[in-house]
């Protein structure tokens, strides 16, 4: 077996509940060790179910899953080396944090002179160092998922797994403990799969994001190349906020109700096929006059049919009647008016083509 | 929807509402705003006034457990004596049973708690409604049968002509004299007390999260371990509440010891039932009472004392 730096490899794994449907359809990827890697996908995407089969919770009704480079499908939970933060947490209430994080190492029998210095250290590394005596419904939300995370990694397992801890978080706390969860994966350099559906959690802690819907898996990559490059309207869409336009494809571009809109295509499509195309409200210029959009490849009227004001930044909705039907969202971001287009004020605006994205209507 | 607007505009409002306002009206004469600070002793009221009414009676038995029975007139004796209780610690066959009855409920509380546990935790935890109700009627069914009907039931299992010694000559085994023995009473102790136990239990089990089992197993611990150290600890005041019920249920108990006891297994109640009804023996019947309550008593002030009140979950942390 070449043994490169590969931790899990998925391959080709089904779950099939018996409900029509597959939860996970064909499952096929590698990790490297020491990556930390998110799938993404919104509820019932099937992430959940993929995650319990890594960790040994589910069977997979077909494919394989090694852990370096050893099958997996045969053992228990308990006999994987595998971490898990729970969605919710899944302390033990009738222990401290202290005992909490023991709990894992005296279970995998470590010899028990040095669990005290190495449970310290772990307490340590989750900045609860003077919380060990602590009950677990004496510490905060925060704290409590500090204390998981310690629970998680202090028997060295060769792979962590959270299962959507810091859902359950208000923002500006799941924001600090995204970062937290990088900062400790990066010291201990451990192999990390997570499950979100937050996109922006994604984008902020992975080396690697997979989005998955309805079972099946619809890109594998770089934060920075899965927003840039979308393999798919679905993933454009989850991805950030986009308008779509459906209409058939053109050369250079698509054809909507007459309209002839300027974009790129992502795969090879023949005019005259029904596409969808997607672009990001961030990519769509707005303006006064039609100066403020000379430099689009395509450009258009329309008003200001809604304003949303999000602190850093507006979102504005348009209509335009060349794209009837279409509620094109645009981020306008002027740190000196905020003001500018009232609602009902007639607006020029454009995008250039390589913005937006066309691909082939396949739902 | 109540529709609330009538055909002319009128404002119509549904009879309960009217109802509601004539019983607000009313408690408005009956207890007046002013007063609300004693509301909740108006609702304890109730409760309080039976336990003084039971504290009275504590207090008969009390004075005619200091009174000798004359056994000449067959009546009390007129000075105030210690006697009965002289009595009760002299005699071997009250000590014997004050520890029957002791042992006796506490091998009940073992062996209940032992065939509680998994039934609630399977009650708990299938997936299969099926199961669930099964298990559930299962274990309410003896409920409809009442205490007594269900000995005579088994004085006709376990007879010397009964099922169980059917079955016994079936596969070569000699008829066994079954009944009126120990082991027979708390064999029927444990059949009574279970559903008690599975009903205290069962909240307790669908307190701990399913999460925390599976997470404990990801942790690295076997099943046996995942019980041991996550689910017994954290069943705590389900195994504590089923204790003291059962505990002092079949302590008190008099129908299991005087059916399939036959006589020759009493319990306390037993003896304070012969002291009444028997003998005639007020003072000593009292005697033996009081100290049923004060074992009773002290039994549940250990439990408290060990694990403390709190763990079952009436007020306060852990």
């Amino acid at each position: 077996m070449e043994e490169t730096a590969l931790t899990v490899r998925v391959h080709d794994v089904s779950m099939d509940f018996g409900s029509g449907t597959k939860a996970v359809d064909s499952a096929r990827f590698d990790l490297e060790t020491g990556r930390f890697l998110t799938v993404l996908g919104p509820s019932g995407s099937g992430k959940t179910t993929l995650l319990h089969m890594i960790a040994g919770f589910l069977k997979p009704t077909a494919g394989e899953i090694t852990i370096n480079g050893q099958p997996v499908d045969a053992l228990p939970p308990h006999r994987r080396s595998i971490g898990m933060v729970f969605q919710k947490l899944a302390l033990f209430p009738h222990m401290t944090a202290a005992e909490n994080v023991a709990f894992p190492l005296k279970m995998r029998r470590w010899n028990p002179k040095g669990i005290p210095a190495r449970v310290s250290d772990f307490l340590d590394l989750v900045k609860l160092g003077d919380y060990r005596d602590r009950r677990i419904h004496e510490l905060s939300g925060g704290q409590q998922q500090r204390v998981a995370i310690a629970r998680a990694l202090v028997f060295e397992p060769e792979l962590l797994l959270l299962d959507e801890p810091l859902a359950a978080l208000d923002r500006k706390l799941r924001e600090e403990m995204q970062l937290e969860f990088r900062r400790i994966q990066k010291e201990l350099g451990v192999t990390t799969i997570n499950v979100t559906h937050d996109q922006r959690e994604a984008l902020v802690v992975s080396d690697e994001i997979i989005v998955m819907d309805g079972g099946k898996i619809q890109q594998k990559a770089t934060p920075v190349a899965l927003y840039q490059q979308p393999a798919n309207d679905f993933v454009a869409g989850f991805v950030g906020v986009s308008t779509f336009l459906d209409g058939s494809a053109t050369e250079g571009g698509v054809e909507i109700q007459g309209t002839r809109c300027a974009g790129t295509h992502m795969t090879d499509i023949a005019a005259g096929t029904p596409v969808r195309g997607g672009i990001r409200a961030e990519q769509i210029r707005l303006g006064r006059s039609a100066q403020a959009v000379a430099d689009c490849d395509t450009r258009l009227t329309g008003h200001v049919s809604d304003m949303i004001f999000e602190g850093e930044r507006l979102l504005y909705v348009l209509n335009c009647p060349a794209l009837p039907g279409v509620d094109i969202q645009v981020y306008y971001h002027d740190p000196d008016a905020f003001d500018l287009f009232e609602i009902g004020s007639e607006v020029h605006f454009g995008w250039r083509a390589r913005d937006l994205r066309i691909f082939r209507a396949a739902r | 929807m109540t529709d609330v607007t009538g055909p002319e505009g009128k404002r119509r409002y549904p009879l309960r509402w009217h109802v509601m306002d004539a019983l607000e009206g009313a408690a408005g004469v009956l207890w007046p705003r002013r007063m609300a600070p004693f509301t909740g002793w108006l609702l304890l009221a109730p409760a309080l006034l039976l336990v003084a009414v039971l504290v009275l009676g504590m207090v008969q038995i009390a004075e005619s457990s200091l009174h000798t029975l004359d056994r000449s007139t067959f009546l009390p004796s007129e000075d105030y004596t210690l006697e009965n209780y002289r009595t009760v610690a002299d005699s071997a066959t009250y000590l014997k049973v004050i520890w029957r009855s002791l042992y006796g409920s506490f091998l009940t509380v073992v062996f209940t708690l032992i065939l509680a546990f998994p039934y609630s935790y399977i009650l708990v935890r299938t997936n299969s409604a099926f199961t669930r109700k099964a298990l559930l009627v299962a274990l309410f069914l003896p409920f409809f049968i009442g205490q007594v009907v269900r000995a005579y039931g088994w004085l006709i299992i376990l007879g010397n002509a009964g099922l169980v010694n059917d079955a016994l000559e079936l596969i070569g085994v000699e008829r066994q004299r079954l009944l009126f023995s120990f082991p027979t009473v708390v064999f029927g102790l444990v059949q009574y007390m279970l559903p008690f136990a599975v009903l205290l239990l069962a909240p307790a089990l669908t307190a701990i999260p399913r999460e925390v089992e599976t997470a404990a197993g990801s942790l690295g611990a076997n099943w046996a371990r995942v019980l041991w150290h996550v689910v017994l600890p954290m069943a705590r005041p389900g195994l504590i509440g089923a204790t003291l019920v059962v505990s002092t249920l079949s302590l008190t108990d008099f129908a299991m010891p005087a059916m399939l006891g036959g006589g020759s297994q009493d319990f306390i109640a037993n003896a304070i039932y012969d002291q009444f009804f028997r003998t005639a023996d007020q003072g000593l019947g009292s005697a033996l009472a009081l100290l049923l309550v004060a074992i009773g008593s002290l039994l549940v002030g250990a439990i408290f004392a060990a694990f403390g009140a709190g763990t079952l979950a009436m007020g306060g942390r852990e």
